[in-house]
């Protein structure tokens, strides 16, 4: 049978080039393998290894072409196009659709291994060899995942050119044997919602170059082995280090910034388990970097230098398991769908850590610790200490973030520590104040030795000027604890004392001034983080709702009708209602301020946040934010009825019963309401009671929103034994009262209070943050990333003037 | 060589007490019958929502309680109260997990968190 519409040429063509790939992989790397060991001058091997590279990068250049053309045109054919994109989402979210599966983002990832494997031919040629040997070698492991054979019952790889009506999940439907099924598909599924935003189209790619750069540093090291130069690899491998522990962090910080501005977690960084995974790596990068740094200047720290990079390699593979198997389940926000491969990761991760182990044993002679150690003032001891205490924040981030790991491994039903967030800050926050402080006195030490009197003549400014600092900000401030303030001053410490370096040591010389720069980006990151998020404040307090006691204490979520004004933090806001467009509602809130010279609200700023309707994936709700300059404004729904139109009926609604003694206030969706006593002396002559008969008045007021009190009587009667309830209205408010029951034990009363439906006018749940201080992150990003790009091409420099 | 070995045992004691004190924080998958039976002790209970019985939410009266019945693996029903709005599309969820403690008639859930299977994979359904 022949299927109509079909481009089946496009897949075919996809399939061939992986094919291709993974084996121009293969063969490049036995090729370069040899090439590297060749007894002679004569390199036979090398032409033959280049060539198959050439091929392998071709390959993925072309599969990258092929299946972003696929994808481009709405080929529904394909299971790729078909469930990552769809023909009414934007076309600048193409890209995004590419990556959002993880054949795509296999994909990314081996493109990124093709670029530093050509820039590491051009930058350390002598290199070229023994190092894209072993990153040709991972080549094959990455291609394997997107190949898709079946090797008996084994399953390896996800194939991105599966047609849908191959794919198992559809395979047996019967739309897959109609000829014409395509011209039933009227869609794809779709990116979801949560997904279109300009960060998707840009954060994978930049955290995909950071993961695929922790395999330079490893690639090198194990060329270390193999050509016996175990010390001489640290210089070229040391830019692409630095390179990727810059692109990595950026990538981190993108993703911490897209969850801050259009996620709605509340925040740039929760802890999660997947923005731990690729923090965890990071911290080792970044101590890998240091101590190749060391390992440069005087030899020492070797052993560190080889374990940190293969570390740092396999915590990479580590995190890829750990968010694409989906091992994480019930414990992360963020869900990644389970392709089957978790097997095919483990092996890869056990393949590359025991062949990095053995070949380190059998090496470990010739690397084995210096005798001289360093000096306690010199900067190396004081750089290695940093290293360590990096180490151990990533080992206490991922014993954590493991748990659903052990509980696999040991069939045990642990969970994640109920207070997330504070259970890591107990940790961290107290490391970071340490890490702070290293970087503030490390540049202060030179090399090798240090005079005490020129370290604490040239340190004392900044620790003077911090410490004034700090004393000045926690008056302001008032950070909770005493963690906090260690980190307040360590942090400004640090980026006193980077920025002194920079200016009095190295005379505001751009070229040397990269690590300052990006040490006093990182101390501004540690700032912004521990006051924006230690200082938040939840200005949207619900002060109208009933005290529920300690067990229920939130009450971060405000409730705002069509048209009314209320109070909230220092600001008056007014829901002015929602508009739709498209797929998203807009709802307009506005925010005005007292004025006190006239005594009018004045309008301050309009913030529109957003609630995007997807039926199928779920709707997305996404906060808008005002910016100050001192600090930001987070406003976001937190409920909305979105398809229920407000009764306009006279109808009342169910009565809601409610026990309350004199003194009690209630709240109904307009008023707020009183008890203010019992009355007996009321006029029951229309109820024709004898003298024997009992009539009690609950006298009620009831505050609506323009301060107005109204008052009402429902009463209570035992005529004749029996008991009865006469109603009472409040018409303006559409209130009705009925007093039913008489509790003298406790003293109180039950009354059932119903509402006109009509009350329930047009409303929204909102919930706004305050951030104080949130732009000191986004300026210590910038400078650590302007910072670290300096370094990296000082270092690149460095590696041509020996070349 | 000294300093080296008490930095090494530094290290060694501060990963210990890191690996400790992520067991000693970790909290425990359960089911409600051991939070009924350890009342006031926090625990992480996986199941389905009855949807079959009413939410209660009146934002209206208070727009930070939302309560609701939920099974767990073992088919045990429990009123659940969240402190928080509805979450949304709650309807949708397949699996949630709900962490908090039982109290006297509910259990009071500190965290709600959902799955929803739809967001992630497609239903097998074809146009």
């Amino acid at each position: 049978m022949t299927y109509i519409g079909e481009h089946l040429i496009f897949g075919q063509a996809g399939r061939l080039f992986i094919v291709l790939a993974f084996t121009a992989s293969l063969l490049s790397s036995v090729a370069y393998l040899f090439s590297a060991f060749r007894k002679n001058d004569k390199d036979a091997w090398k032409p033959l290894a280049r060539g198959a590279f050439a091929l392998h990068g071709i390959s993925i250049v072309s599969i990258f072409g092929i299946l972003f053309y696929i994808i481009y045109n709405h080929y529904f054919e394909y299971y790729y196009a078909w469930f990552h994109s769809s023909t009414t989402m934007p076309t600048r979210y193409i890209f995004a659709c590419f990556w959002e599966g993880q054949e795509g983002s296999f994909l990314l990832w081996t493109f990124w291994h093709v670029v530093l494997s050509l820039v590491i031919i051009k930058k350390a040629p002598q290199w070229e060899a023994p190092v894209l040997s072993v990153i040709m070698m991972v080549q094959v492991f990455l291609c394997s995942m997107v190949l898709g054979t079946w090797i008996g019952d084994l399953h390896i790889g996800s194939n991105p050119f599966v047609l849908l009506r191959e794919h198992p999940d559809f395979a047996a439907m019967p739309f897959a044997s109609m000829s014409d099924y395509l011209q039933k598909i009227k869609d794809g599924r779709g990116l979801n919602p949560l997904l279109q935003n300009y960060w998707m189209v840009i954060h994978p790619p930049t955290l995909f170059l950071g993961f695929a750069s922790t395999v330079v540093p490893f690639a090198f090291a194990m060329a270390g082995f193999m050509t016996g130069k175990v010390r001489e690899w640290i210089k070229p491998a040391l830019p692409f280090t630095y390179f990727g522990v810059m692109i990595l962090g950026t990538g981190i910080l993108m993703g911490a910034a897209w969850a801050y501005e259009a996620l709605s977690f509340g925040g740039f960084w929760a802890w999660d388990p997947v923005e731990n995974a690729s923090l965890v790596p990071w911290l080792t990068f970044v101590g890998a970097a240091h101590v190749m740094l060391i390992t440069k200047r005087n030899g020492n720290a070797l052993m560190s230098s080889f374990l940190l990079s293969i570390l740092t390699f396999v915590l990479i593979l580590y995190s890829t398991f750990l968010t694409r198997s989906g091992i994480l389940g019930e414990a992360s926000v963020h869900a990644f769908t389970d392709l089957g491969m978790s097997g095919q990761l483990i092996f890869y991760m056990a393949f590359f850590a025991i062949l990095a182990i053995t070949l380190l044993i059998i090496n470990w002679k010739k690397i084995a610790p210096a005798k001289e150690e360093d000096s306690l003032t010199s900067r190396e001891f004081w750089m290695f200490i940093g290293t360590l205490v990096l180490l151990i924040s990533a080992i206490q981030i991922i014993t954590t973030t493991s748990i659903p790991v052990y509980n696999a491994i040991f069939n045990t039903k642990h969970a994640p520590p109920v207070d997330l967030i504070d259970h890591y800050n107990k940790w961290q926050v107290p490391i970071a104040a340490i890490v702070c402080l290293l970087f503030a006195v490390g540049q202060f030490f030179k090399y090798k030795k240090t005079e005490m009197s020129y370290f604490i003549r040239k340190i004392i400014l900044s620790f003077i000027a911090a410490f004034i600092v700090t004393v000045i900000y926690q008056y302001y401030m008032e950070l909770p604890r005493w963690q906090h303030v260690a980190l307040l001053f360590a942090a400004l410490f640090a980026a006193c004392a980077n920025l002194d370096y920079m200016i009095r040591v190295i005379k505001g010389n751009i070229t040397h001034s990269g690590a300052s720069i990006a040490h006093v980006g990182i101390a501004l990151i540690m700032l912004g983080a521990l006051v924006s998020n230690s200082k938040k404040e939840v200005i949207s307090q619900n002060m109208n709702g009933v005290d529920l006691g300690k067990d229920f204490p939130n009450n971060e979520n405000i409730m705002l009708t069509k048209g009314d004004t209320t109070r909230m933090g220092n600001y008056f806001v007014t829901y002015e209602g929602s508009k739709k467009e498209g797929i998203h509602i807009y709802y307009g809130i506005t925010y005005l301020k007292l004025n006190n010279a006239t005594g009018k609200l004045d309008k301050q700023f309009e913030l529109k946040p957003t609630i995007q309707l997807n039926e199928r994936m779920g709707n997305a709700a996404e906060p808008d934010t005002k910016r100050f300059i001192d600090k930001d404004l987070y406003t976001h729904i937190t409920f909305a009825e979105l398809d229920e139109k407000p009764d306009e009926s006279s109808e009342y609604s169910e009565p809601k019963t409610v026990m309350v003694k004199q003194g009690d206030t209630l709240t109904s969706s307009n008023s707020l309401i009183v008890l203010e006593g019992l009355s007996t002396k009321v006029d029951g002559s229309k109820y024709g009671l004898s003298k024997d008969d009992i009539i009690v008045a609950a006298n009620i007021s009831a505050t609506d929103v323009n301060k107005q009190v109204h008052y009402v009587s429902p009463v209570y009667i035992i005529k004749g034994g029996m008991q009865f309830s006469d109603e009472a209205v409040i018409d303006a408010l559409g209130l009705k009262f009925l007093f039913t029951k008489i509790d003298t034990k406790e003293n109180k009363i039950e009354l059932k209070i119903s509402e006109k439906k009509s009350n329930r006018k047009d409303f929204v749940i909102m919930k706004a943050v305050i951030f104080p201080h949130i732009n000191i992150l986004w300026i210590g990003c910038v400078l650590m990333i302007i910072g670290s790009w300096i370094a990296v091409r000082k270092r690149f420099a460095e590696l041509k003037r020996v070349a | 060589m000294k300093r080296s070995y008490i930095i090494a045992l530094v290290i060694v004691a501060l990963a210990v007490g890191a690996i400790v004190a992520s067991i000693a924080d970790s909290s425990t998958y359960a089911t409600f019958e051991t939070a009924i039976d350890n009342p006031g002790k926090t625990y992480h209970i996986i199941g389905k929502v009855n949807f079959s019985k009413p939410f209660e939410y009146d934002p209206h009266a208070n727009a930070n309680l939302f309560c609701f019945y939920m099974m767990d693996s073992l088919g045990v029903e429990e009123k659940v109260c969240y402190n928080n709005t509805k979450p949304q599309d709650f309807e949708k969820s397949e699996q949630i997990v709900v962490v908090g403690k039982m109290s006297d008639k509910q259990f009071v859930a500190e965290q709600v968190l959902m799955k929803c299977p739809s967001k992630y994979t497609e239903t097998k359904k074809s146009s």
